[in-house]
């Protein structure tokens, strides 16, 4: 059942028996959008005329950084001097986001319906589905439906008498959280330590073993049947904000609500309904804290701040931060906000790839004085250091932008809740902060 | 010569990397592929399971053995027949993942990144958010997630697989 404000899109057989079979997904519309494209109006949908489409519904990268899907997909070069490849972003590790395991163990045809759409936006024959290790299941549901795709073939060579290619196959990755990072994950994806790469070039010129290459999220890929099938004008008035971030958004909501889940809402909801409304509220007698609004690297909120925020790209850049990956965690007053924010460093002290200075060693000094911190072992002026970390780290020092989320997780947290962190230095034990 | 048997696929990895050489355009591809293999066939990455990816995929030792210490979930050393990995990140925590902890290292003794005399249960700190917040906290044991967990449930999980064994 659908709750409050929500707008099953992508999320339509969720919660279905066998939603990750063929038959349940076939039977709610599945794979039309590619029998429109190569049987019913095969002379209409050029690869020009897929993009567009994609264009007009605004649809953005749900991976976290929101770039325009349409505009990804026609910088890859026209032509055909190298085989251009098709990569899907499965490497979902962001903290605080689990959207796309839900999709790949429960829903795993849609994304693949759309990396085949993809496939013909840009005359690839091959995709490769790059999942994280530790999804396993995740990876024998994607693996049994590839199967199940090719034996009614819309996979493999002559595609519904198209005569259009494209194969897909799974890669599995080995716990690296740099790896969702897209040039780290075409270094995993060709057997490498998952360093990423100097850009320019640009994946759609220079990807996968050197060859024009598109990465979009599991969540991305899911969007594009139901935009073919039912319009990108459709799909971009589903939005509820500003015109310029269209259709639906899956909310992974975790912490202190009622009811944490993954929730299919307009984009440009009030954070707020999403809160109170779609997720049931805090739990009894608690009260908001704080919202980290889309994964552990984007700003965090106050609670007057999420008061009047919007769950939308434009909306959350109002306030400084970022819709990202759409992670949402909600804190209430129980928190210890200092112990939080540790949990934060810790994670990505341990996930620089190292490869650049700043990144390998700012993010473990960020760590170690966030330690000292919390074992009441640190000087006031410790925050001061904390906070001037961040001149030093992101601002292009380094390659990705892995240091700037460092940056982006940790100091908003440090200079909006300040007294609690200098609440620590003075105490000689730990007690839960707020109250 | 030396006479100890080297690592070599399993019939079915050998099968199975077979079938993942005609996936792939590049053969470099093949590396990560070919080490969760050798994990699944002993457990961990033998050092002679290194020289032996590298000639199978044609890249050098040096490559494969770079991939082994970067990316976590690869062990190069034996590790406990069931892997507890707890997450520590910030959902699970906020969820109360802190008596998870306490409820393993006073179940079994051990402390994160050890493992139990009897090789049974190896206590790993998940620094990356195992991506189930909604349902934290959460711990995965070997490929499995367990969800929505208590110290009163996993205690109940890991006297479950004490008596699988």
């Amino acid at each position: 059942m659908a709750a409050p404000h929500e707008v099953r899109v992508i999320l339509q057989d969720f919660g279905k028996p066998d939603s990750h079979t063929i038959g349940v997904y076939e039977a709610g519309g599945g794979y039309k959008a590619l029998k429109k494209i190569l049987v019913e109006e095969k002379d209409k949908w050029t690869p020009d005329a897929i993009i567009e489409e994609v264009k007009k519904s605004n649809l953005r990268g749900r991976g976290g950084a929101g770039f325009p899907t349409g505009l990804k997909w026609s910088f890859l070069p026209k032509g055909n001097d190298k085989p251009k490849y098709v990569v899907c972003n499965a490497d979902e590790s962001e903290p605080g986001t689990f959207k796309d395991r839900y999709l790949l163990e429960e829903l795993p045809h849609g994304m693949i319906e759309g990396m085949i759409i993809a496939g013909l936006a840009l005359n690839s024959n091959h995709g490769f589905i790059y999942l994280r290790g530790e999804f396993y299941l995740g990876w024998q549901r994607v693996e049994a439906a590839i199967k199940e795709a090719y034996a009614k073939g819309y996979l493999g060579e002559n595609i519904l008498g198209s005569g259009k290619t494209f194969h897909l196959a799974t890669f599995r990755g080995a716990g690296a959280y740099i790896c969702g990072e897209e040039t780290a994950l075409l270094e995993s994806l060709e057997g490498k330590r998952g360093h990423p790469r100097l850009k320019p070039p640009f994946p759609a010129v220079k990807g996968l073993y050197g060859c024009p290459t598109t990465v979009n999220n599991v969540e991305t890929f899911a969007a594009v049947p139901h935009i073919i099938l039912k319009g990108g004008d459709w799909y971009a008035k589903l939005g509820v904000g500003d015109p310029k971030s269209g259709g639906t958004k899956l909310f992974s909501v975790s912490g202190h609500v009622k009811n944490p889940g993954v929730y299919e809402v307009p984009l440009g909801l009030p954070l707020k309904k999403l809160i109170y409304e779609t997720c049931g509220g805090l739990r009894e007698g608690r009260k908001l804290k704080a919202v980290v609004p889309g994964g552990s690297s984007t700003p965090i909120l106050t609670a007057d701040e999420a008061e009047n925020a919007t769950l939308d790209y434009e909306g959350m850049a109002k306030l400084g931060t970022m819709l990202g990956s759409g992670g949402l965690i909600v804190l209430d007053d129980s928190t210890d906000i200092v112990e939080f924010t540790y949990r934060i460093a810790y994670f990505y002290a341990h996930e620089s790839c190292g490869q650049c200075t700043p990144c390998r060693e700012g993010s473990r000094w960020v760590q170690d004085v966030l330690a000292r911190v919390r074992a009441h072992d640190a000087q006031s002026e410790d925050v001061d250091t904390l906070l001037s970390f961040t001149e030093n780290m992101g601002n292009g020092t380094t390659i990705c932008p892995f240091a700037d989320a460092v940056v982006m997780g940790v100091t908003p947290i440090v200079k909006k809740f300040r007294p609690e962190f200098e609440a620590y230095l003075q105490r000689t034990e730990a007690v839960p902060s707020g109250t | 010569m030396s006479t100890e048997k080297t690592y070599q696929f399993s019939p079915h990895a050998e099968a199975r990397f077979k079938e993942l050489e005609t996936k792939f355009p590049q053969r470099s591809s093949l590396v990560i592929w070919a080490l969760h293999l050798v994990q699944e066939d002993v457990g961990y990455i033998p050092r002679d399971a290194v020289d032996y990816v590298a000639q199978r995929v044609g890249v050098a030792p040096s490559w494969v053995a770079g991939v082994v210490s970067f990316y976590s979930m690869f062990h190069e050393e034996p590790i406990g027949k069931y892997n507890l990995n707890i997450c520590y990140n910030a959902s699970c925590y906020l969820m109360g993942s802190d008596k998870l902890e306490e409820c393993v290292t006073r179940k079994l003794g051990i402390k994160p990144g050890e493992t139990t005399p009897d090789g049974l249960f190896t206590y790993t700190r998940q620094a990356e958010c195992l991506a189930a917040c909604g349902k934290a906290p959460a711990i995965q044991v070997n490929e499995e997630y367990y969800e929505d967990l208590t110290p009163e449930k996993l205690e109940a999980l890991i006297d479950e697989l004490k008596k699988k064994g």
